[in-house]
This record gives C-alpha cells, sequence and structure tokens, in this order.
C-alpha cells in the first residue's frame, strides 16, 4: 500500500512543476491591449525551469525541460528547437551553479537567476539570428531579459506555493 | 570483512556519466530538430500540429474568462459614447448615401470596360472570420493563434489573413480547430508587394520589429515616404492589391516600411481562402 502511495507520490513530483509552468504561461498568452505582454510570453518558462531546477531537481529533469521547450516553441511559431536548446541551456546552468550558491537564499537565487538568463537569451538571440541568418533586434531582447529578471520574485512566490503545498516530498512520501 | 569500495565508486560514475551524456543527447536532438525544420519535412509539421492540437484548446479555454471581461468593458464603453457613436454614424451614413449611386455607375462602367478589353477577373474568393486567442509578438517571432471552429477543412496553410488595415499574415499550421498565422513582422515572413502609386515591385522582409525592409526594388524605383504598399499576386500565393504597408523611409539603399494594422487592434480578422488552381471544368478546358 505505502509502496503504491510512493509510487503515485513520485509521479506527481514530475508532473506538477511542468504542469505548474503551463498552466501559469496560458495566463500570458492570452491577447491584451498593451504591447507590453508581448515581452514576457515566455517570462513563466525561463523563471520556473531555473526555479524548478535549482531548488527541486530531485523532481525535475532533462526530459521535463524538452518537453516544455516543445510546447514553448510551438506556442510561439518559433522553429522547432530553438526553446529547446534555451532551456536545456538555462537547465544546464542552474544545476550546475546552483551546486556553488547558496539558492535558499532568495537574493542569491535572484542573482543566480540573473546571471544564467542573460547567458541563455544571448545564447537564443544568437541561435536564432544564425538560423535566420540575420540579426534578431537586440534591443528588444534585451529588454525582454530585464523584464524577464524583474518578473523572478513575483513568479517566483507562484512556484514556491505550488512546491509547498503539492510537492512537499517529506510529508508525503511514507516509510515503508 | 573488507568494504568494496571501489566498485561501489565506478558504479557512481558510470552513473554520472550517463547522466552528463543524457543532458548532451537532449541538446543533439534539438540542434537535429533545429536542422530537420530548416529542411521542411513532414514529421516536423505532424509534431507541431500535434502539440498545437493539445495547447490551443487549453489557451484557448484560459483566455475564456477574459475575453467576457473585455466584453464588459467594451459594452460599457459602448453605452458611455452611445450618442456620440449615433451622431457620427448618421453624418457617415448621409455621406454614404451620396456615394452609393456613384459607386454604382462606376461598377457599370467598369464591367463595360472589362468585356471589351476582355479581361480576366481573378478567381473569387471565400473568407472566414476567426477569433485571435493568442499573440505572441517579441524579438524572437510574431505569430497569433486563431480559433476557426469548424471551417478547418477548408483552411488551408498560406492563405492570408487580414484585418480592416489590410494584411497581417500568412496561416502556418492549421491543427484541429485553430490555426497559427505568422504576421508579416515574422522574421520569417517575405511578401511580395508592389506600390500603389509608381507600381514598383520589391519583396517586403519582416524582423520581428515594426520596421520592414523591402528588398529587390528596381533600380529606378519611384518610391516616396507615405506611400501604400499593396500584395502583388506574384507567385500565386496572395490575392493581389491587399494594403500590406506604409514606406516609412525611402532612401538610396535602404527602405522601410510600417505594417498598417497595430497588433493591440488584433480580435477578429478574416481568412482569405485564394487558390488559383483551376477548377475541374477549367482544368479540362485548358486541356
Amino acid at each position: 500500500m505505502a509502496e503504491t502511495k510512493n509510487f503515485y507520490a513520485s509521479i506527481i513530483s514530475y508532473t506538477i512543476p511542468p504542469i505548474s509552468i503551463i498552466l501559469i504561461d496560458l495566463l500570458f498568452y492570452i491577447p491584451r491591449s498593451s504591447d507590453f505582454w508581448n515581452f514576457i510570453r515566455l517570462v513563466p518558462f525561463y523563471t520556473g525551469i531555473y526555479f524548478w531546477s535549482s531548488q527541486r531537481p530531485d523532481a525535475f529533469n532533462g526530459i521535463s525541460v524538452f518537453l516544455l521547450g516543445i510546447i514553448a516553441d510551438v506556442m510561439s511559431a518559433n522553429p522547432l528547437g530553438i526553446n529547446v536548446m534555451t532551456f536545456l541551456c538555462l537547465y544546464f546552468l542552474a544545476t550546475r551553479l546552483s551546486t556553488y550558491i547558496n539558492v535558499k537564499r532568495f537574493s542569491y537565487s535572484w542573482l543566480l537567476f540573473a546571471l544564467s538568463i542573460t547567458l541563455s537569451i544571448m545564447f537564443k538571440f544568437l541561435i536564432t539570428s544564425i538560423f535566420n541568418r540575420m540579426w534578431i533586434p537586440l534591443n528588444a531582447a534585451l529588454l525582454e531579459l530585464l523584464l524577464t529578471i524583474t518578473i523572478y520574485p513575483l513568479l517566483a512566490r507562484y512556484y514556491i506555493w505550488v512546491e509547498r503545498r503539492y510537492i512537499h516530498l517529506e510529508d508525503r512520501y511514507e516509510k515503508i | 570483512m573488507k568494504r568494496q569500495r571501489v566498485l561501489f565508486l565506478k558504479e557512481n560514475y558510470v552513473l554520472r556519466v550517463l547522466k552528463s551524456f543524457f543532458l548532451a543527447g537532449l541538446f543533439i536532438i534539438a540542434l537535429l530538430l533545429i536542422l530537420v525544420h530548416k529542411i521542411d519535412i513532414t514529421i516536423v509539421s505532424s509534431v507541431s500540429q500535434g502539440v498545437m492540437y493539445v495547447s490551443a484548446p487549453l489557451i484557448h479555454i484560459a483566455t475564456l474568462p477574459a475575453e467576457g471581461l473585455s466584453y464588459g468593458y467594451k459594452k460599457i464603453a459602448e453605452i458611455m459614447y452611445i450618442y456620440e457613436e449615433n451622431e457620427r454614424l448618421r453624418q457617415e451614413n448621409s455621406e454614404l448615401y451620396l456615394l452609393k449611386d456613384r459607386l454604382r455607375a462606376l461598377q457599370t462602367e467598369n464591367r463595360i470596360f472589362k468585356k471589351l478589353l476582355h479581361h480576366i477577373d481573378i478567381p473569387q474568393t471565400i473568407s472566414y472570420t476567426a477569433r485571435v486567442i493568442a499573440e505572441n509578438n517579441n524579438a524572437f517571432s510574431n505569430s497569433l493563434l486563431l480559433y476557426i471552429g469548424n471551417a478547418s477543412d477548408f483552411i488551408k496553410s498560406g492563405y492570408a489573413v487580414v484585418n480592416a488595415s489590410g494584411l497581417i499574415g500568412r496561416i502556418d499550421i492549421v491543427s484541429g480547430k485553430y490555426a497559427r498565422v505568422t504576421l508579416i513582422t515574422d522574421i520569417n515572413s517575405k511578401i511580395p508587394v508592389v506600390s500603389q502609386k509608381s507600381r514598383d515591385r520589391g519583396i517586403l522582409v519582416g524582423n520581428n520589429t515594426r520596421k520592414m525592409n523591402l528588398i529587390f526594388p528596381p533600380l529606378m524605383a519611384e518610391l516616396h515616404k507615405d506611400d501604400i504598399l499593396v500584395t502583388s499576386g506574384s507567385g500565386g500565393g496572395l490575392p493581389p492589391d491587399i494594403p500590406v504597408a506604409k514606406i516609412k523611409r525611402a532612401g538610396v539603399d535602404t527602405i522601410t516600411a510600417i505594417p498598417l494594422f497595430s497588433p493591440s487592434e488584433l480580435e477578429i480578422v478574416k481568412i482569405i481562402a485564394y487558390d488559383i488552381s483551376p477548377d475541374e471544368k477549367t482544368a479540362k478546358e485548358l486541356e
């Protein structure tokens, strides 16, 4: 009985992070009268991937990142693979760098996010430009980057709430 | 008893190496996806269609509360300004009454001239109205997601999407009851255009900003600021004479134009089913 419960708990722990990212991003895709929203459509993906991979690497892996990338590519009409590579880059940076910095302290976590997302968006800028054989507007990419860094604390609160409410494994796992 | 520490460490090491290769493998798959997308094979569009089939209804559900709020806000605004609007419409109506007779006379005259010149008309087009349910205009791509409902069987990739201002984009993917539109401002968009005034041709290229570039204009092109560019109909992909953009700067080396639509006004759009492949009867006649 306990084994079955733990099995379901592990499935939930792996599905909750991507679902939490997709659900919040759907709200960002609603058409609005202001152009400002266009620059933050993918912010829930960036913040979510960074948050879950740095704070809960046990419940978030490369496959989740890959699938989220495919969804982001289709939703934002990017060539398949561009967002996948960007998200994998962000995931790689977040998992590697979070081992050196205490990400439980929010200011450090934010700083690390700023660093990871800057490198990831620059990487995306490069691969998109190479793909199209034309430089895409850098100022728009920088605006997206700044807004992403600014909004991170707000979305991190949401992910912290999801984590505490749904996948706090210590509380949910039973001893076999 | 001695502990087998070496074996323990080796197992752990193998797992770690496999884990690192796993991420590298995902990177390689992503790179292959980009390359395959460039080649444009069917499997990629099938994956896109599949993901859109699942994600588009979810986005639509998420937009419903916002749509309700927006509808309520618009209704209140309409009631508030109903008298001014009524006055404006009356004035416009009287002007249109005057134009109606003139228009009829011109239509008849046009029909006679066409008959005299044996003019071949462009095929009749059918249009479908669709609602925008999601938009995405950022540095990396410019697109829209439309709810097309039961018209999905009649809408194909490549069809023109217009609003009251003019051309806004082309259908990219149709999946289920939804369609994705690549806007004319997108970096992948290339529209054959012609100047409404001077009839000089060129290709209007998007770059993910509001400023588009006109490439391949004729050497002695007479293009000026504020000239309207319309679709040329070259290649048969788009119907001719749909307004596309207005020239913002006509320099010696670069010509830039801005689209006629504003992203914030994209709510309801029209899809023009323009297919110039001949019908059965015409094909037989041509044979």
